[in-house]
């Protein structure tokens, strides 16, 4: 044989035996911080009863899970947000074909501090607060106490979703105070009166207060029917649609056992 | 226009700064350039081969820019050392009413074949550059989006066609126009094609107080063709450029065909490891003979650091460059370069 055939036939094996490294037993999950609460909790379930299947989990952002997917670095790329006509572009002509899995619905929660006697703001006043231009509760009808802005991190889909809903492209104010989790904007709120944040439902507690929006109250049946305005879908991208152990994991996470972990952990069953 | 243009990006940019929130970027790029030319060392060289100092600030959801100076401290240059302006554009998205469409003002992206998302996965520039096609910046103003479910990509825009390196007299009044269309009809399957025209000198002069044609009169018209295949860890791109220069107001001046052919398979043993091979030909005159030469190219990229996006954070590039001469007489050229790139960044708010 000589040195070309070789070559031929080493570049064909290495071809061939791509898609049965997928097959191996593990998958890579990487993304969104507000999905990540159910890739864990579906992941460790799902490797109680598939001991021979390994998920490893971890987050750094939606936009990192989009990444992860189209460089070919995770199985599973977690996302609070969709996937942009640009970032498909840039999949496609890199051979990557993403494929949205719905896992859950979502309410984004404006929450607030305990002690706020507000209940109800429009998404005009959320816009106004956001930008700057109301300051003080008293303005709503609260307490004089200045307003503390607390956001999530502009590479977070939360916060995409937000800014897409709520300030509608304009730029939200200097002083607000960005967070790299959910988690820490709800303790935050819960430690700063005049706070208000907003953060997955899942991560609403006694300790803080979810109000309305546009007089909805964020809630499974609302945000369901779409009727609370700050709604969204929570996503898993693949390459392609799943196959394999990938498919055998999200069609677990879709099952009435897996959709009942999703609701443990705060967030709202695919209907 | 230049001018002005400068004078008001660099405005917006030091003001902006103050209020946006903004990406600060460096990118360094250290060589070992290694260069025989008919068994005798041409070059044994180390040198910063390029430094890159950006910032991208964020105006709001919709506005944004990018500022770049280009460095770089080797033998050759003035004093050791060179300094360039890059980029200074700003991006208005929305302001047109074309979904996912951005206009560009400044000094901004040349979007002509495959220089303008050109990243150096080989030491070599990107074919349109090596081969003076076109400059990779130049001041303008342009459209630039994509079509709905990643389909493709598509640009439009007009240039003051000089490039970002020339200044003083070297500067020509005549605008570059150029379109730029990119699809995937396909997942892994890419096709495109740019058209630029360009031109030197008034097509009429005054003599004699008559206008009568200039016969210092020059035109260009460029094409690129750019097909791109990918699939798993393996992709091919492949680029056909072509370059008419004409003289309108010469009759018996014969058009001149520069051609280039490139080829650039790439394999991604893994994570860490890309291999690279790379063939140019080409040919700066067609209806001459002996004029032109090839370029092949080897390489291997070793990726110690990649950032959670997975984009290169630290990183050895080493490759392998022959360049074979058509004429007999001209000895062929090898080089052996290896460089260390290093990518740091920081969002500000």
């Amino acid at each position: 044989m000589n040195f070309k055939k070789l070559l031929t036939l080493s570049v064909l094996i290495s071809l061939i035996s791509l898609p049965l490294l997928a097959q191996s037993g593990k998958i890579t999950i990487a993304g969104s911080t507000t999905v990540l609460p159910i890739a864990q909790a579906t992941a460790e379930i799902f490797m109680d009863s598939h001991p021979e299947i390994n998920i490893s989990v971890r987050g750094g952002g939606s936009s990192v899970g989009i990444a992860s997917i189209i460089a070919g670095t995770a199985d599973i790329g977690d996302a609070s947000r969709h996937i942009s006509t640009k970032e498909i572009a840039q999949a496609r002509e890199n051979g990557i074909n993403p494929y949205e899995n719905i896992v859950a619905n979502d309410g984004i929660a404006i929450i607030l501090n305990k002690n706020n006697p507000i209940n109800d703001l429009s998404l005009s006043q959320l816009q106004s607060i956001y930008t700057g231009k109301i300051q003080n509760w008293k303005e709503l009808g609260g307490p004089s106490l200045p307003i503390v802005l607390i956001s999530r991190d502009v590479s977070s889909g939360t916060f995409e979703v937000f800014n897409s809903i709520v300030l509608s492209g304009a730029k939200a104010a200097e002083s607000a105070l960005m967070l790299a989790s959910n988690n820490a904007v709800a303790t935050t709120v819960k430690d700063t009166p005049g706070a208000i944040g907003y953060a997955g439902l899942g991560y609403v507690t006694d300790a803080i207060k979810a109000i309305k929006v546009n007089g909805v109250m964020p809630a499974k049946q609302t945000i369901q029917s779409k009727e609370y305005p700050i709604s969204r879908t929570l996503h898993m991208y693949t390459n392609g649609a799943p196959k394999g152990i990938v498919k055998t994991y999200i069609d677990f996470i879709l099952s009435p056992e897996g959709q009942a972990l999703v609701e443990e952990q705060g967030f709202i069953s695919v209907d | 226009m230049r001018k002005i243009l400068i004078v008001a990006l660099l405005f917006v940019f030091a003001t902006g700064l103050l209020l946006a929130e903004t990406k600060f970027k460096m990118e360094l790029w250290n060589r070992w350039t290694y260069k025989l030319i008919d068994g005798n060392v041409k070059t044994n060289e180390m040198s910063l081969a390029r430094g890159y100092f950006r910032l991208e600030p964020k105006f709001s959801e919709n506005i944004s820019g990018r500022f770049n100076l280009d460095y770089f401290s080797q033998e050759e240059a003035i004093d050791g050392a060179g300094l360039k302006l890059k980029y200074a554009y700003l991006d208005f998205k929305n302001f047109i009413p074309v979904k996912d469409a951005t206009l560009t003002v400044g000094l901004m992206k040349t979007y002509f074949g495959t220089i303008y998302e050109w990243e150096y996965p080989l030491i070599e520039k990107d074919p349109s550059d090596l081969y003076k096609f076109v400059s990779s910046t130049d001041y303008g103003l342009g459209v630039s989006g994509y079509f709905p479910k990643g389909y493709g990509t598509y640009a439009l825009a007009v240039y003051n066609g000089e490039g970002y390196k020339k200044t003083g007299g070297a500067i020509n009044k005549d605008l570059n126009y150029l379109a730029n269309l990119r699809v995937t009809p396909i997942v892994g399957v890419t096709l495109g094609g740019s058209y630029m025209f360009q031109s030197k000198n008034d097509s009429e002069i005054e003599e004699d107080g008559e206008m009568i044609d200039n016969p210092a009169r020059e035109e260009y018209n460029l094409i690129a063709g750019v097909g791109k295949f990918a699939y798993g860890p393996v992709s091919v791109l492949a680029q056909y450029l072509n370059k008419v220069k004409s003289k309108p107001n010469v009759d018996d001046y014969e058009d001149v065909t520069s051609t280039v052919i490139s080829v650039m398979p790439l394999f991604k043993v893994n994570n860490k490891i890309d291999i690279l091979g790379r063939y140019d030909m080409y040919d700066p005159n067609t209806d001459q003979d002996d004029d032109g030469y090839n370029i092949i190219i080897a390489g291997v990229n070793y990726h110690i650091m990649k950032d959670s996006k997975n984009a290169p954070k630290l990183f050895v590039q080493l490759n392998y460059e022959m360049k074979q001469y058509e004429a007999s007489d001209h000895d062929d050229e090898t080089q052996i370069l290896a460089q260390l790139r290093w990518i740091f960044s920081e969002t500000f708010k």
